[in-house]
């Protein structure tokens, strides 16, 4: 099992975490939506596994390519 | 209410019963009366553009107040409205230095832990672009909308909710056209042909469309281009240095491409500027010629039309009343909420300009 980042691809405000820490997630799975020029832009499971990071919180602001969850893929 | 439901990209919408929340107290109900099919929303249908699902879609309308939230003074029922996606805090950093279609703001939109403003029983239902105006109803932020003149024809208005605001304001705003100046306008679909209507309106000495579609090149002649270029030929950019002896004062990209926004570079005369309107689709990366710089040609992107919605639309309302903005040529077709798929499958083609739902039929 290896640890997996996700990371955003657009800068935004996280305006809801939709997963929590130890979830078993499949891919494509919506970890949290991001808020970005108007936009809900969901950050998905770029892999299956389980959610072991959580690395922002609500209404925090993001920039592109930041990490802001890790997944142990399964 | 029947509002037109995204459920899962590349597939068609649903046309599902859906319910709407009570206004809050700076909120507003409106019953949109004419909604435009914009490329835009096919974006997020295919997903080049990631959304919250489901949704419903659409974000370019025109309405009447139904009802207002406790603190809302701005309106009150009975107003003809057209919304726009641009809402604004009105006390942000952007907001302050008048460049309001860049607030950030979370607060027009209601909060992770309140209840949504649509749903299906215990469904979230995501607003998009904190509008859903494929509905019979719209639940918006009141700085979402502009009161307009109630002798505006609501299917024109509801252009100017978006695609003209976007492309005559990216001529006016973003870019700043200067009279007697060398335009050229790359795609003509709605925003391209408001963008070569705004350029008109400007001054321009020279507008040249570039297109693929001959019928596009056509309709761009009539609201207001010079000069046209069937891009198929593959020297759109060889035709343009030719054409203007030298390149562009100002170009526009207006489809969303990294080889049309490489051309609309391509394109620019020494000092020029050149404007992107169209949406990338995420991840697209762009190449540029660096030493160009060295001729200060510049390249900067355009939101909106970096708009000031509220002061822009009701004067782009007058525009088309006095005959200067041409929108009657736009709408290629009124449809109902249920032809809203066919609607879409005709933006992929690229032959139609819109197609216009309206709720009263």
């Amino acid at each position: 099992m290896a640890k997996v980042e996700v990371r955003t691809d657009v800068t935004g405000n996280v305006w809801k975490i939709t997963a929590k820490t130890g979830d078993p997630l499949n891919e494509e799975d919506v970890i949290m939506i991001l808020e970005s020029m108007k936009m809900e832009i969901p950050i998905e499971a770029p892999c299956s596994g389980r959610l072991v990071e959580i690395l922002v919180s609500e209404e925090d602001s993001v920039d592109e390519d930041q990490v802001i969850a890790v997944i142990e893929s399964s | 209410m029947k509002a037109a439901v995204l459920r899962e990209q590349n597939k068609p919408l649903e046309i599902e019963e859906v319910e709407i929340s009570k206004p809050a107290p700076r909120e507003v109900l409106v019953r949109p009366i004419a909604a435009g099919v914009c490329h835009s929303d096919l974006h997020f249908v295919t997903g080049d553009y990631p959304s919250a699902l489901p949704t419903i879609l659409g974000h370019e309308s025109a309405g009447i107040v139904e009802e207002v939230g406790s603190d809302v003074t701005y309106v009150k029922k009975g107003d003809h409205v057209i919304t726009c996606l641009s809402a604004f805090c009105g006390h942000c950093d952007k907001c302050l230095t008048g460049h309001l279609s860049l607030c950030q703001s979370p607060e027009v939109s209601r909060e992770a832990e309140e209840s949504p403003r649509l749903y299906r029983g215990d469904e979230t239902i995501h607003q998009f672009l904190n509008l859903s105006s494929f509905a019979e109803l719209m639940l918006i932020h009141e700085h979402a909308l502009v009161k307009i003149r109630e002798d505006m024809p609501m299917d024109r208005a509801a252009l100017i909710g978006c695609s003209t605001t976007t492309g005559v304001g990216a001529v006016f705003h973003t870019a700043r056209v200067e009279p007697g100046s060398k335009v050229a306008v790359i795609g003509c679909g709605g925003v391209g042909l408001a963008a070569i209507n705004g350029a008109a309106i400007a001054g321009a000495g020279m507008i040249i469309a570039v297109d693929m579609v001959d019928a596009k090149l056509e309709m761009a002649k009539s609201v207001g281009a010079t000069h046209t270029i069937n891009a198929s030929s593959g020297n759109a950019v060889g035709e343009v240095m030719e054409l203007t002896q030298g390149g562009c004062d100002y170009t526009f990209e207006a489809i969303g491409l990294k080889a049309t926004t490489e051309q609309a570079w391509q394109m620019l005369a020494h000092g020029g500027a050149a404007t992107v309107i169209g949406m990338i689709p995420v991840g697209t990366m762009v190449e540029l010629h660096g030493v160009d710089f060295l001729f200060e040609k510049k390249i900067q992107g355009s939101n909106m039309g970096s708009n000031r919605f509220r002061v822009d639309m009701p004067r782009f309302v007058d525009f088309y009343l006095n005959g200067k903005l041409h929108l009657d040529q736009m709408i290629s077709k009124h449809i109902k909420l249920s032809d809203v798929n066919e609607a879409l499958d005709a933006l992929k083609t690229g032959q139609e300009a819109r197609h216009v739902i309206m709720f009263d039929q």
